[in-house]
Parts: structure tokens; sequence; C-alpha cells
């Protein structure tokens, strides 16, 4: 082969060695920037009024005369909106009364025609919601165009129903904006309080006021008109209205839903130490935090101690043989193991075998077998890297093997075994499905702070209810940067646990380094 | 150095006896009472919605919730894990034996109405589908939208995964048809793809104009679009008329009927009171009762 | 033995004793040690046998399916109906979904992973190297639910509006500088043999224009089938396999990293001193004398990727077909891992149903799997210790 050829092909190879590098932190930002860049919005976004009203009114966080001053404000901009609301409504309150003179007169008359009408008008009742009054006289006209046997009767009728279809359209294009209204600012005033939290309050975000004001403004349809798959269109909801009390409602919203809601740059860093209110449509993440470092603490406090002796069996005592191979093909499987096994593992014996409560308890010991062959090796890394002259001085000095182990191996191995120990911390704040079965919940009250009253309480931790929320979650769409939000906590976690064990390490080759030379 | 050694030593003590306390769990009682819930993720809204409501009004109860399907809702309840097990389909007869055997009684509480949606892709022009034309797209006879009035697209098929009550109640009300006076059960596809929730079902019918799925009528949402069925569109009104092909009741089923003045009583029959309609129907849900 | 001659004797607290022990006390601290020492052996024996247990107690649950069901249908159909009136317990189906994201999974992860390496500890400078060994770090340590997450949320719909697109930028970007290399390789290798200089050249020229031609051909053919793809579900092989291949990514580059840097210099030496460039030396001597590692590498790769769970539960479709045809990527697959998750919700644990020990019996192939892919990497290792210890 001619030198050239060859020397491309020389650089070619690095350059896929380089190009495989670069797709590898290419792949790298990919993953993480989206999810940081969307997480980072659970905490800095820009807050609306409603916000700061949940926070007061359930945290009891904000100030009380600064939020009524805040609350006339926006009620003084609002109050147009409900005005012109009202208006129309009163408008078609006099409508339906206007049909009442004809509607009685009906009544009055003796064929069937009047029995049908004197019936339903009983069903009248000025307290049930005005469709539903609306709805009982439509149906009316409807039966009463197929009775019609006279031309005279037939022109009021049809005249009727003309009306009361007008009507009824009406109110209900206004249901629907009262509702996208709803949505966008909270309960108007006067409206009985809902029970659901989700619905006593408007956006709280205001990216998601907007996605609001967007649907308050406009209808989304759908045009099927063209061949293959239909395609998104937005009508102006003022059609709806125009020429009523309301056609200027939209101009006004448009340009002052700043002052309806205030939006402010906010920084909510309760998204790490609230409770979730209304399954996560509200509030933060505390106690899937919280139940995630109970596991991982629990996990620790099993695997650590048996690790550890193992680590120290293993370097320090163990002859090579068969069976001590043998236990270390054992280890090494035990950390090939997939982590879902470990899950039915930990079902069927711990929770059907043994009968230990679904909880944080079964949870740990699973999660500690995972992290256990994680520890041990890089325990006995450590132990093995305590210069040999350490145990010969002590042995020298007359101490016996294990005193050697305990005074001087152990603690010079210190730092290594703690950077393992980080590094399985990492590991197991982030597993999954050893906990579906295990300790897993949707729902469960925020663990205590005491360790004790925990150990048979299921919790929802970090990483299951990624999956949960991400996958059930009825309003999954609302919430998005809830579940973007936990997503970068659960990474950020499991990163500073890393990074944490790498200045460790450093730290500790710095030493190594120092004293040998 | 070696009194340091001997701190280490005196924490590593520490440590070991907090593992004793935490491994010999019978040494303290509870302090707060404790409900614990198991099942179905259709009633999951309203299961969680119900918790977090009631635990706002009683501060000493913990509630759990589990959404691990109706299967192992009644698993939990005859196992005695559960106190409510939540599900969107009555037991079945091995399941009922099961626990009569393990001595329990299950009793069933209906707290609301659901109907199952048929739910499409907004951009599908397909508005309409009979019972037989879901049954055969699910059986994999038609796969093609064309087939069924639609555009040239291969059909995505959606499932609840096998251990949900939604699952079942759509197999026996659209896969099961009567040929000749013969009941027959049409296996569902195998190209099927299985989800293991309705919130999961309605992300990737959103997310995928080929698909069609079916969800909890709590799920519906502007994302989506549900498609008449036999020419009944499911609402509030036709899933409490039964005129919707696919309607369904939702349980609560309990050990026994709870004791008055117990939590589960509380609980169970919190779908009575107004709050709890309210709550129902503002999840997306059809309330039993209307007062 | 009381406890005075054992304080008496615990020998660094009281430096005044005697440093020469009575033969009684000398006993009495070998019994010590010997007690101790059991009691570490008895601790670590534990740690190492809970796998064995692990193992035993899968197969407890999952024999009683196989005496119900028998082996044939569990191996051999691809009807998988658990809940089915009767039920059916074909397996195949989710064993070649396993089979085929893993295999996905190895075809991305293997080359990039060991071209990673040989970069890392060959190829770059030592300090740019250390730099970015975190990366790689940070790539394993990521959480899988955080994976599953990003391939469900915003994978899978990128595959399914951009897809095709997406594939199509892929090709171009690996297969144009390959197959130009490969052009010209050919090209030499064809002509090599021609002795007169001026026809050789002549040839190898005609040889370039028809293989450039032919390659251009087949890049652009293949480049427009993948633009025109419709991909209908983005939840499916190829999105698992990708995104196992990067979590895999990781184990198999530091692995085999380590394999090549336990390579000694006087190979590397030895090869540059016969005038061999740098891809000379590192695919014909360096790689070959580290295959082993490299192949473990490789094997722990596939035990990540098969092993993995949530993000296939998430984002692999979960449908229990054989995808049709059978290497078809675009289509949804189910694998064991997810069916074990998604399943053991129903299955009766009670009663102890086949739906219950089905799903150990698929843990049971997991398990063995990982099990003979560590007595291989085993083997490798023990036999590349007793080369080299025969080599010295």
């Amino acid at each position: 082969m001619k030198i050239t050829t060859r020397k491309m092909l020389d650089r070619s190879f690095s350059s896929f060695g380089l190009f495989s590098i670069v797709l590898m932190i290419l792949a790298l930002l990919v993953i993480l920037v989206p999810i940081f860049k969307r997480g980072s919005t659970a905490i800095v976004f820009n807050g609306t009024v409603e916000h700061r009203r949940f926070l007061l009114e359930r945290f009891e966080r904000g100030d009380e005369q600064e939020m009524a001053s805040e609350i006339t404000a926006i009620q003084a901009a609002q109050k147009p909106v409900y005005d012109m609301i009202e208006h129309f409504e009163n408008r078609q309150r006099k409508y339906l009364d206007a049909l009442n003179e004809p509607l009685t007169k009906l009544a009055k008359r003796s064929d069937s025609i009047g029995r049908l009408t004197k019936r339903r008008l009983k069903r009248l009742d000025k307290n049930k919601p005005f469709l539903t009054n609306v709805k009982t006289i439509q149906k009316l006209t409807d039966r009463l165009k197929g009775h019609v046997d006279s031309d005279n009767i037939q022109a009021e009728i049809e005249q009727l129903d003309a009306t009361i279809q007008k009507i009824e359209t009406q109110t209900k294009n206004l249901v629907e904006l009262k509702e996208a209204i709803r949505e966008l600012l909270g309960p108007a005033p006067g409206e009985t309080r809902p029970v659901l939290l989700r619905k006593q309050y408007g956006q709280t975000r205001w990216d998601r006021a907007q996605v609001k004001l967007h649907e308050v403004l406009y209808i989304e349809k759908w045009d099927y008109s063209n061949e293959g798959m239909g395609r998104k269109v937005f009508e102006p909801r003022v059609e709806h209205f125009r020429g009523t009390e309301i056609e200027p409602l939209f101009d006004y919203m448009e340009t002052n839903t700043e002052a309806m809601l205030r939006p402010q740059l906010t920084f909510y860093w309760g998204f790490l130490t609230d409770k979730s209110m209304d399954i996560h449509i509200f509030g933060g993440i505390f106690p899937e935090l919280l139940g995630t470092v109970y596991l991982t603490l629990g996990a620790i406090l099993f695997a650590v101690p048996m690790g550890v002796i193992a680590a120290i069996y293993f370097s320090e005592y163990a002859r090579p043989g068969i069976i001590i191979s043998f236990l270390r093909i054992c280890i090494s499987t035990l950390a090939g193991v997939p982590s879902i096994v470990f899950g039915m593992f930990g079902l069927a014996f711990l929770l059907n075998g043994c009968h230990l409560p679904k909880g944080v308890l079964a949870g740990s010991l699973t999660l500690a077998l995972v992290i256990l062959p994680t520890i041990i090796r890089s325990a006995e890394e450590a132990i093995r890297a305590v210069p040999r002259t350490y145990r010969e001085a002590a042995l020298s000095l007359g101490a016996s093997r294990w005193r050697t182990v305990v005074t001087v191996v152990i603690p010079a191995a210190l730092p290594g075994i703690l950077t393992g120990t980080v590094i399985s911390m990492g590991r197991a704040a982030g597993e999954t499905a050893p906990i579906i079965f295990t300790a897993a919940a949707s729902v469960a009250a925020t663990l205590s702070l005491n360790p004790l009253q925990v150990w048979d309480q299921p919790t929802q931790a970090l990483s299951w209810n990624i999956y949960n929320l991400c996958t059930e979650h009825e309003a999954a769409n609302e919430i998005q940067h809830v579940l973007f939000g936990m997503t970068a906590t659960i990474i950020l976690v499991v990163l500073f646990l890393n990074l944490f064990a790498i200045i460790l390490r450093a730290r500790i080759s710095k030493k190594l380094k120092g004293e040998t030379t | 150095m070696k009194r340091l050694n001997q701190k280490r030593i005196k924490n590593l003590w520490a440590i070991a006896l907090l593992a004793v306390a935490l491994v010999t769990p019978t040494t303290w009682a509870k302090e707060t009472d404790q409900l614990v819930l198991d099942g179905s993720t259709t009633l999951g809204p309203i299961a969680k919605a119900f918790a977090e409501y009631y635990m706002a009004k009683n501060p000493g109860v913990n509630v759990t919730v589990n959404e691990s399907g109706s299967g192992n809702g009644a698993k939990s309840l005859i196992n005695r894990t559960c106190d409510i097990a939540s599900m969107s389909r009555f037991m079945k007869a091995k399941e009922f034996i099961a626990a009569v055997n393990k001595g329990v009684m299950p009793v069933a509480h209906v707290v609301a109405m659901d109907g199952l949606p048929v739910l499409v892709h907004p951009s599908n022009p397909v508005k309409a589908l009979t019972v037989k034309q879901i049954r055969d797209i699910y059986s994999g006879k038609i796969t093609n939208w064309n087939q069924v009035g639609g555009p040239n697209l291969a059909i995505v098929m959606i499932s609840r995964d096998t251990n949900s009550g939604t699952y079942e109640t759509f197999h026996k009300l659209i896969m099961t048809h009567k040929v000749d006076g013969k009941k027959i059960k049409e296996k569902i596809s195998k190209k099927a793809e299985y989800v293991g929730s309705n919130g999961g079902i309605r992300t990737r019918v959103q997310s995928t104009p080929a698909a069609i799925g079916y969800a909890g009528l709590g799920f519906i949402d502007k994302t989506v679009k549900a498609l008449k069925v036999n020419d009944i569109y499911p609402t509030r009104e036709t899933v409490t008329s039964g005129k919707y092909p696919i309607s369904r009741p939702l349980f609560m089923i309990t050990n026994g009927y709870p004791k008055l003045g117990s939590h589960t009583h509380a609980f169970v029959t919190l779908y009575l009171s107004e709050k709890g309609q309210e709550i129902i129907e503002d999840i997306g849900f059809v309330p039993v009762t209307k007062y | 033995m009381s406890v005075t001659v054992l304080k008496k004797t615990s020998i660094l607290n009281t430096p005044s004793d005697n440093l020469v022990l009575s033969s009684r006390a000398n006993l009495a601290q070998n019994i010590l040690a010997w007690i101790g020492q059991s009691f570490l052996f008895l601790v670590t024996a534990t740690a190492a046998m809970i796998v064995l247990f692990i193992i035993f107690y899968i197969a407890k649950n999952a024999i009683p399916f196989f005496q119900i069901q028998g082996l044939t249908e569990f191996f051999t159909s691809a009807e998988w109906y658990p809940s089915g009136d009767p039920p059916a317990f074909g397996v195949l189906a989710i064993m070649l979904g396993s089979t085929l994201v893993t295999l996905g999974a190895i075809v991305v992860t293997v080359p990039l992973g060991v071209a990673a390496a040989v970069c890392l500890s060959d190829i770059l400078p030592f300090s740019i190297s250390q730099t970015i060994k975190p990366i790689v770090e940070i790539l394993a340590a990521i959480p899988s639910v955080a994976y599953g997450f990003f391939a469900l949320v915003i994978f899978a719909p990128l595959l399914q509006e951009e897809g095709g697109r997406l594939l199509m930028v892929g090709w171009y970007l690996l297969a144009v500088p390959f197959l130009f290399i490969i052009t010209i390789v050919i090209s030499e290798m064809l002509t090599f043999k021609i002795t007169h200089e001026s026809s050789r050249k002549t040839a190898r020229t005609a040889a370039l224009f028809v293989l450039g031609g032919s390659f251009i051909a087949l890049l652009i053919f293949v480049g427009n089938t993948l633009g025109n793809l419709t991909i209908t579900t983005g939840t499916n092989a190829l999105n698992v396999s990708i995104i196992l291949g990067i979590m895999a990514l990781p184990t198999v580059v530091s692995v085999s990293q380590d394999a090549l840097q336990a390579v000694g210099r006087e190979l590397r030496d030895a090869s540059y001193a016969l005038g061999a460039t740098r891809a000379e030396t590192l695919i014909k001597v360096i790689m070959p004398a580290a295959s082993g590692g490299i192949f473990i590498a490789v094997l722990l790769g596939i035990m990540r990727a098969l092993g993995e769970t949530m993000v296939v539960w998430m984002a692999s479709g979960n449908a229990a077909q054989i995808p049709s045809p059978w290497f078809n990527y675009l289509q949804p697959v189910r694998t064991l891992t997810a069916t074990i998750a998604g399943d053991m919700g129903e299955a009766d644990q009670v009663t102890g149903s086949s739906r219950y020990h089905v799903l150990f019996a698929m843990g049971l192939i997991l398990l063995m799997f990982c099990f003979l892919c560590n007595l291989v990497s085993e083997w490798i290792v023990s036999r590349q210790r007793k080369k080299l210890r025969g080599e010295n």
C-alpha cells in the first residue's frame, strides 16, 4: 500500500475515534440540555399573582398586605371582563323572559300542544342553571314542531324555535368562554369555591397563562376538508360574539392580561422543599426527595457494613483458593444481575415470603443488594491501595492483624471507601426497577422526619414518580415543568454525589502522591 | 490518632445500634392511622384527589394510593395488604373464591361511572366507528385507516396492559361478540402496543397521528379526539343513561362492610357527599348519584 | 477463660507487659483471631451467597410454571396472552424483542465505545483524556429513569416527526467518510499487483471512478429511502436501541480503555519501530492483544442493555409481537424486563398462578444469561492471567 494511503487510513482512524468521543459528548448534551433547560423552569419562571396567592394561602409565605393591595389591583383590572359577561347574561335572560308571554299563551290551549307546553313549563326553575332552562324550552319547541296542525301556529312556533335556538348557542358559547376565562384567571368573584384545588386558582405560571389566553381568544378546530390528515385551525372566538356586549372583551383581555395576572420573575425554591398539592399541579417535590433520601440512606446502612467487612476479608485475610475465587465469581455475578430481578426477588422474598410491608425497609434492603457489589469492589480497591509499609510498620510494633486492619488500614482507606459509598449512593438514588414492587406508591403522606416511623411506609421516591407522573398523571401536559424539574433534580442529585466522589478521589490521589514521594 | 479512632468506633456502634433498631420493628407502636388503597390507574385520579382531600381534612391519617392495576388491587385486598381495592372492573370469580378462602369478604362500593372513549389523534378525520369496526381494528383485520374512511395510514393500536380493568372492560364489551348464539372472544392483535396507564395511552395517542387507543373518561382533553361509537358520543349523559356502548361502573372494594366511624368507611362513602361528587365531576368522571 | 486474662493479653494497651506471650495467652489470642476471622468469612460468604439465594429463590418460583405448562410453549410460541382464556404463555416474541434491542444497542455502542476507548488511551494527550473521563462517568451516572423519560418524552416524538430525515442525516454522516476511505483502499488493493507504474495509475483511477460511482449511487439510494421513511410510532426498537446504546457506552469505553492500557508500552514501541502507523499498531497489534478485555467490555455492555428495565418499559412500545420482517426496528417490541415490570401487578401472588410463575421463569432466563456472560468473562480473565504468567 502506498504510504499516503496508509497515512490517510491512520488519520481517518484517529478521526473516527475523535468522532465517537464528540458523538458521546453530543449525546450527553442532547440529553441533558433540554432536561435542564426545561427543568429549571420549575424553579425560575414568571409567576403570576395566582402563584403568590397560592403560596400565601397554602404555605403562609409572602406579605399579606402586599397581597391585599395586589388583589385589589387585579380585581380592578378584571372587573370590566366580568361586567361585560354579566351584561351579556342579563341580555340573554331578558330574551328568555320575553318568551314567557307566547309560551304561556300556548300553554292555555286545550289541545296536545297546550298540554305539552304546560308540562314543560312546569320544569322551568329559576334556581336551575340558565342553560338547563334554555334546553328545556328548546326541547319543547322541538317537540312542538312535530305537533303542528294549523299554519298560523306553525309560524309562531318556528319563530319561537329560532329565538330559543339563538339563545341556546349564545349561552353555550358563553359557558365555554367562561370556562376558558376561569382556567386563566381563577374562579369569578362570587362563584362558590370549588373543592378541587386546581379549580381554585388561575394560572400560576405566565407561560401557561399565555397558552390559556390563547384558548380564550381562539377556538381550536380541525379542518378535514383536504384529503389525508386534518389540519389545526384557530378560529377567533370573537366571531361568536360579534355585535354583542362581549365583543370588546377579547381586545381588552389581550391587552390587559399582564394587569390581570401581574407576572413577576419568581425563584420558587419551594419546589425542592414544599410538599406537592393536588398531585403536583401545585407545590414541590419534597416528599419525593425525602423518600429518595430515606431509601438511599437505608440501602447504604445495610450495604456498607457488610460490603466493607467482605472487602476486608478479601484483601487482608483471604488466601487464594477455590472457595475465594468462587465467592468472587458470586459477587461479580451479583453485580450483573438485572435490576428488575432484584425487584422481583424483593417482592417474592421480602414481601411475599417474609411478610414485610411494602415500604422503606423493604425498598432499602432491595437497593442494598443492588449496590453491595459496587461497595465491596471499591472498598477492596481502597484497602489494597494502602501501602504495604503501613501494615508492616503496624505489625512490627506488635499489633495483631485485626488491630492493624482496624487502626491503620481502614482509616487510611477510609476516603477511598467513602468514595465508593458515595458513588453507590448515586446508583441507589437513581434506581427505579428494584423499588417498583417493594417501596413505591403514587400518593403517600410525606414521610415523617423521624426515621423510626417510616420503615413500613411506602413512599413516592423521585425516580419512581418520574415514571409514574409522566405516564399516569391525568394532567401530564399541564405539569411538564414538574416532570422536567424532577428529572433534572434526580440527575443533579446523582451528579453532585459523583462530583463529590471525584473530588474526594482527587484529594486521595494527591495525598498518596504527597506521602509516597 | 488513637482517640480519633475510638471516636470512630463509637460512631460505628451508634450506626450498628440504629441498624438493629431498624430491623426490630415491633418495639414501637404506630402513631398515625393508615389507609392503603391499591388498584386501578383509571380510578387513580379519583383516589388521589380523595386522598388529598381526606388527608387535608384529617391530619392524623396517612392515605397511601398505589396505582398498579385492578388485578393488583384485588390481590392486595385478598392478601390484606390494602384496606380498599380500587377496581375498574368487578372481581373475577377466581379472585372472589380466593378471597373467601382467605376469609376476606369483598364488598363493592360503586363510586362513579366511567365510559371508555375510543381515542384518535385530532388530526385524524375519522369521526365515528362501530363496535364491529373497533373490534376488527384491534383484532388485526383492519390495518389501515382508509378501510374505515380515513387517510391511507397504517393504524397504530394502543392498548392498556393486560393487568388493567380498562383492558378487561374493553375486552368484554368490544372484543367479545356472539356468532350464531356462541360467544367468541377475539384476541387483541399481537401488533398492539401496550401501555401501563390511562395517561400513557393519551400521551401516545396525542403524539401519534395514526394511533387509536382507549382510556377512561377522565383522561380526555383537547389533545385527543374521542370517537362516536355506534353513533353515540361519550358524554356524561350518554354514559349515565347507558346509551354509550362502552360504559362501566368504578368500584372501591373493602373487606366486609367497613365499620361505621372508621376511616375506611368515611373514605369509601366520600363519593356520596356533595364535595366528593364535585371532585368526581371535576376530574371528568360521572358521579353515581346526583342531588 | 476469664475476661481478665483477655484484658491482660491485649498487648498494645499495656506496653509494660512482656512482649513474649505465655502459651496460654497465645492460645487465647489465636482462638480470638480465629473467631474473628471466621466471623469475617461468614459475613463475606453471606454477601457472596446472596446471589445464589436469589437464583435459588427465582428458580424455586419459576419451576412450578414449567411443571404446569411444560417447556415447549414457553420457548417456541409467540402467543403471549397471559390473561386470555385459556392463557397463552409463549415467550418467543418477548425473548426476540430483548435480543433485538440488545443487538441494536451493541451495534450502536461497540464501534463507538471501542473507538472512543482507543482515542482516550492512545490518541489524545493524557491531560485531555483525563478531562474527558468525567463525561463518561456522567453518562454512566445518569439514572435509567431519566434516560427513559428522555426516550419517551423527547426522543419518541422527534423520531416520529423527523425520524426519516434524522436517519438520513445519520446515514450520510457515517457512510460518506466510510465509503470514501473504502473506495480508496479497495482501488489500491485491486491495483497493487500491477507492476507497471503508469498502467497502475490509470487502472487505479478507473477503479476509483467505478467504485466511487457505484458507492455514490448506493449512498443516495439508501439516503433517499431513509429520508422518505415514515415512522408511525416513535416508541419502537430503534428508539430503545439507541438509548440503550448510549447507556452502555460508558461501560464499554472504560472497560476497553483499561484493557488497552494494560497492554504494555513495549508492544507499542516495537510496532512503531517497525514503521507501522498508529492505526496499524492499534488495529494489528494492540487490539488483538487486548481482545480479551474488549470482549469482556462487549459482554458487560450486553448485560447492561439486556438488564435495563425503565427505558424499555417506557419507550419500547411493549407489543408482544415478532416484527415483520423480524429485523424491522421501526416496530414496537416487548422485552423480558419490561414484561416482568408491567405484568407483576396482575400476577396472582396469593395462589401462585402460572401467570405469576411465568414471570419468574423470565427472570430466571435473564439471570442464567447474565451468569453465563459472567462465567465467560471470568474464564477470559483467568486465561489471560495464565498467559501473562507464562510469558513472564
